[in-house]
C-alpha cells in the first residue's frame, strides 16, 4: 500500500511512525456484567497521534461509544468494569488514574464531542457563559477574559454574527450551529485528543461536510490527535488516516484508510462496503450481510462474525482468530486472511 | 428499472400548497410555516419515484398530501384520474388500501400494545380479506414474505430490533394488497447492513407484486440505487426533476450541484476540499424572496432575489427551476456515470457473494433473522 510520504529531510508534516502517539490503547476489554462469559468490549487495541484522526467504524450496538466513553472516565463504573487493558495518554495510564486526576484532564487535555449536542450543552445557560465556564475551570483567568476566549472560539468555528450568539441560548441555534458551538467549547482549552462521536449522524449532508470541512481545519492548524466515532464509511473516506473497523464489541480489521478502502481483507469490512449503495450508476442488488449482530447473551464463542459470514466453516464456530499481519500497519482478525489466496483453493 | 410509458399516471399532484399554523388569536399570533409550495407531479405506475431534500424542506408533507394523511391547504391530488379530496367514503376505503406508508421509525407507528400477528391482521380485516383462521395464515405467508418467521406473530413490539421492526411496518403495509407505497425515509434510521437487506426487500417487493413505490430520502446514494426519477425539493419547492442517471451526471439546478458535491468522497483517495453550501435553511416562516435558493446560491445574480423561476422544460424527462441553468449547468461535472472498476474490494465482493449464495443454496439455511429477535 501507498502511504503519502514524508519528505527525504523529514520538513512536511510527519506521517513517519517515530511519532509518539497521543494515546494508545492496549488490551482494553470492558463487562456490565460481573462474571459474564463474554465481555462486551474484548482485547481492543489503537492508536492514534498528533495531528491524525483515527476513525472507529462499524454498526450500532458494537461498544464505539462505550469505549469512548470509558477513555473520557465517563462511564460509571459500577456497572461498568474494565477487564483488562491500558490506556497511555501521553505516557500516563488513564485507567489507572485517581478520578481527580482524570476530571483535570476533562474538557482540558482531552475532551468530547457527541451526536447530540444538547446531550453537553445546558438549555439554561448562554452560550457565551458555557464555554466560558469550561475554559474557567480548567485555566486562571478573569470572567472577561474567559468571554473574550469563547468569542474567539465562536469566530474560529464560523459561527455567523458570534457576538450576538454569545448571549444565544442552544434552543435558538439550529443544530448545525449547536454542532459548532460544542465543538469550540471542546476545544476552548486546546486539547491534544479531540474524541468525536458521530458527530455529524444528525446533520444534513450540506451541513455534515461543513462541519468536516471545520474539523479538518481545526486539526490542521492545532495538530489535535482525533478519533472519529461513526457508522459511516463516507465520513471514514472523507476524514480519516487511519481506521479500525469493530464488530461485536471487536476490532476485526485495522489500518491507513488507504488500505482498508484499496485492500480490504476482513468479511466484514468487505460485506460492509457491499452493503452501502455506490454513488454511481445502478450496479444490480446490493451485498448484504445476512441477520444482526448477536446479542451478548448469545456472542459466539469463536469469531464473532461466524454466524454472518458466508465463508465461516467450523473453526471460524470455534476457535478466536488470529490477527494477521499485512504490513504497514494493516491487519485482520479472520482465520481466512488474505482473502483471496486462501479462498482460491476453497472455490 | 421501469421504461418510461405514455399511460396516465397512478398519482398526481396539481398545485398542492400546505400551510401549518398563522391563526391569529386576540393575544397570539402563530407564524405561518409554508411546508409545501406549489408542487405539481405525476407518479408512473411502476416506477420508483425519490423526493430529496434537507430536512425541514417539505418531504414528509408532500408524502402525507400524497395520501391524504393530512388536508391540502391548496390544490389537489389525483389517484387514477379522480380527486382524492372529495372522495365519497366507499372510494375512501379503496384508496386507504390502495396507498400505503411505511415510517423512518416503525416503532412509533407500531401499537406497542398489540402483538405483531394483531398488527398485521388489522388491515386484513378491516377490508374483509380474510375471516377466521385464514386470517392467521394470511398474516403468516406476510411475516414470510418480508423474510421473518410466522412464529413472531405472537409477540410484541419491543422485542425486536430496528431493522425488524421495519419488516413487520412493510408487512402491514403490505397486507391491503397496495398498489402503492411510500416510504417515509424508511431505511434512514438502519445501519448499513441492515439498510441493505431492507432496500433489497423493498425492490424484491415491487417487483413481485408490481408495486409503485416513491421514496422520500436524504441519502442521495440510496436514492441513486433505488429510484428511477428524482424530485429535489428545496423549501417546500420542487426546484427539478428528472430521471435519476442524468440528475447525478449532469445536475442542472445549483442546489442540487450543491448536494451532489457535499457527499463525502467515497473514496480516500478522492479527497478534495469542496466548494461547500454555507449557512442553513432558511426558516419556511419567512420565505426568501425570488428563487428561494437565492441566499445560498453561489450563482445568484440581482434578478433571482425579484423573480421567482418557474419549474422549466429542459428536455430529457427534466425539469428545472432556476433563471441561469443554461449558463450554469454547463459548467458544472456530476458524479461519474462509472465506478466498476476492478479493484481488489470488487474482486473480494465476488468471493463474498459467491460464497453467500453457495450457502442460500444449502438446504439447511438457518433463519436470517436467527441473531435479532431476543426474547
Ligand atoms: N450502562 C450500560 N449497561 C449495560 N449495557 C450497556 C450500558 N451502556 C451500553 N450498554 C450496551 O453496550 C453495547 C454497546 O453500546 P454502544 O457502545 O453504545 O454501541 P455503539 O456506540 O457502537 O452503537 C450495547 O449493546 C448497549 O446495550
Ligand atoms: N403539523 C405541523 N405543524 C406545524 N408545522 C409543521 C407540521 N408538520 C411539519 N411542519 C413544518 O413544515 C416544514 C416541513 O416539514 P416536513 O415536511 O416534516 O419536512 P421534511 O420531511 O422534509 O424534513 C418544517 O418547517 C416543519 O417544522
Ligand atoms: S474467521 Fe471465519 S467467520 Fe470469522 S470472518 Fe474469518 S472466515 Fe468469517
Ligand atoms: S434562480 Fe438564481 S438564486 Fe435561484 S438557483 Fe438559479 S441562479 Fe441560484
Ligand atoms: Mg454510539
Ligand atoms: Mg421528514
Amino acid at each position: 500500500m501507498s502511504r503519502p510520504q514524508a519528505l527525504d529531510d523529514g520538513t512536511m508534516q510527519s506521517v513517519s511512525p517515530v511519532t509518539a502517539p497521543v494515546l494508545a490503547v492496549k488490551d482494553f476489554s470492558l463487562t456490565f456484567k460481573a462474571g459474564a462469559e463474554t465481555n462486551l468490549v474484548e482485547s481492543v487495541s489503537f492508536s492514534v497521534s498528533p495531528g491524525k484522526t483515527l476513525c472507529i467504524v462499524g454498526e450500532s450496538g458494537c461498544g464505539k461509544s462505550v469505549t469512548s466513553l470509558a477513555l473520557m472516565g465517563l462511564l460509571p463504573s459500577p456497572p461498568a468494569r474494565i477487564v483488562s487493558g491500558t490506556a497511555e495518554f501521553n505516557g500516563r495510564n488513564l485507567f489507572a488514574m485517581p478520578e481527580r486526576a482524570r476530571a483535570d484532564l476533562r474538557g482540558n487535555e482531552m475532551a468530547m464531542i457527541f451526536q447530540e449536542p444538547m446531550t453537553s450543552l445546558n438549555p439554561a445557560f448562554t452560550v457565551g457563559q458555557q464555554i466560558a465556564e469550561g475554559i474557567m475551570r480548567h485555566r486562571d483567568v478573569s470572567k472577561g477574559e474567559a468571554r473574550a476566549e469563547a468569542l474567539k472560539m465562536l469566530e474560529w468555528v464560523r459561527i455567523p454574527a458570534p457576538e450576538k450568539r454569545l448571549d444565544a441560548y442552544p434552543h435558538q441555534l439550529s443544530g448545525g450551529m449547536r454542532q459548532r458551538v460544542m465543538i469550540a467549547m471542546a476545544l476552548a482549552n486546546r486539547p491534544k485528543l479531540l474524541i468525536a462521536d458521530e458527530p455529524t449522524t444528525a446533520l444534513d449532508v450540506t451541513i455534515q461536510a461543513q462541519i468536516l470541512a471545520l474539523v479538518r481545519q481545526i486539526q490542521a492548524e492545532t495538530g489535535t490527535a482525533m478519533i472519529l466515532i461513526t457508522h459511516d464509511l463516507g465520513v471514514v473516506a472523507e476524514v480519516a488516516d487511519d481506521v479500525a473497523v469493530m464488530y461485536a464489541g471487536r476490532i476485526v480489521e485495522s489500518g491507513p484508510v488507504e488500505a482498508i478502502f484499496g485492500d480490504p481483507q476482513h468479511p466484514y469490512t468487505i460485506g460492509l462496503f457491499g452493503s452501502v449503495p455506490s454513488l454511481g450508476r445502478r450496479q444490480g442488488r446490493l451485498a448484504t450481510i445476512k441477520g444482526a449482530v448477536p446479542p451478548l447473551d448469545l456472542m459466539p464463542k469463536g469469531c464473532r462474525f461466524a454466524p454472518r459470514c458466508p465463508l465461516a466453516d467450523s473453526r471460524c464456530h470455534d476457535e478466536v482468530p488470529p490477527t494477521v499481519p499485512f504490513g504497514d500497519g494493516h491487519s485482520a482478525a479472520c482465520w481466512y486472511a488474505p482473502i483471496e489466496q486462501t479462498m482460491e483453493a476453497r472455490q | 428499472m421501469s421504461a418510461a410509458t405514455a399511460e396516465a399516471p397512478i398519482l398526481e399532484a396539481r398545485g398542492l400548497v400546505k400551510r401549518f399554523g398563522g391563526r391569529r388569536g386576540l393575544f397570539e399570533s402563530s407564524p405561518t410555516v409554508h411546508a409545501v409550495n406549489d408542487v405539481s407531479l405525476q407518479i408512473r405506475r411502476g416506477e420508483t419515484f425519490a423526493i430529496v431534500g434537507e430536512s425541514g424542506c417539505g418531504k414528509s408533507t408532500l408524502g402525507r398530501l400524497l395520501l391524504r394523511l393530512i388536508e391540502p391547504s391548496e390544490g389537489d391530488v389525483l389517484y387514477e384520474g379522480q380527486s382524492i379530496t372529495s372522495l365519497p367514503s366507499r372510494d375512501m376505503r379503496r384508496l386507504r388500501r390502495d396507498l400505503q406508508i411505511i415510517f423512518q421509525d416503525p416503532f412509533a407507528s407500531l401499537n406497542p400494545r398489540m402483538t405483531v400477528g394483531d398488527i398485521i391482521a388489522e388491515p386484513i380485516r378491516l377490508h374483509g380479506l380474510a375471516r377466521g383462521a385464514a386470517v392467521r395464515a394470511r398474516v403468516s405467508e406476510l411475516l414470510g414474505i418480508v423474510g421473518l418467521r410466522p412464529e413472531y406473530a405472537d409477540r410484541y413490539p419491543h422485542e425486536f430490533s430496528g431493522g425488524q421492526r421495519q419488516r413487520i411496518g412493510i408487512a402491514r403495509a403490505l397486507a391491503g394488497e397496495p398498489k402503492l407505497i411510500i416510504g417515509d425515509e424508511p431505511v434512514s434510521a438502519l445501519d448499513v447492513s441492515i439498510q441493505a437487506q431492507v432496500i433489497n426487500l423493498l425492490e424484491d417487493l415491487k417487483e413481485r407484486f408490481g408495486l409503485t413505490l416513491v421514496i422520500v430520502a436524504h441519502d442521495l446514494a440510496v436514492i441513486r440505487h433505488m429510484s428511477d426519477r428524482v424530485a429535489v425539493m428545496y423549501l417546500g419547492e420542487i426546484v427539478e426533476m428528472s430521471p435519476v442517471d442524468p440528475l447525478y451526471e449532469k445536475p442542472l439546478h445549483p442546489y442540487t450541484q450543491a448536494l451532489l458535491r457535499a457527499i463525502p468522497a467515497p473514496d480516500p483517495k478522492d479527497r478534495v476540499a469542496p466548494q461547500l453550501l454555507q449557512g442553513d435553511v432558511p426558516n419556511p416562516t419567512d420565505l426568501p424572496t425570488g428563487c428561494r435558493f437565492h441566499t445560498r446560491c453561489p450563482h445568484v445574480q440581482p434578478r433571482c432575489a425579484q423573480e421567482h423561476p418557474a419549474l422549466e422544460d429542459a428536455g430529457g424527462g427534466r425539469l428545472v427551476a432556476c433563471h441561469f441553468w443554461r449558463e450554469i449547468g454547463e459548467a458544472e461535472p456530476g458524479i461519474g456515470a462509472d465506478d466498476s472498476a476492478d479493484t481488489a474490494l470488487s474482486r473480494r465482493l465476488e468471493v463474498y457473494r459467491t460464497f453467500q449464495a453457495r450457502r442460500e443454496a444449502e438446504p439447511s439455511t438457518p433463519d436470517i433473522n436467527q441473531q435479532g429477535g431476543q426474547t
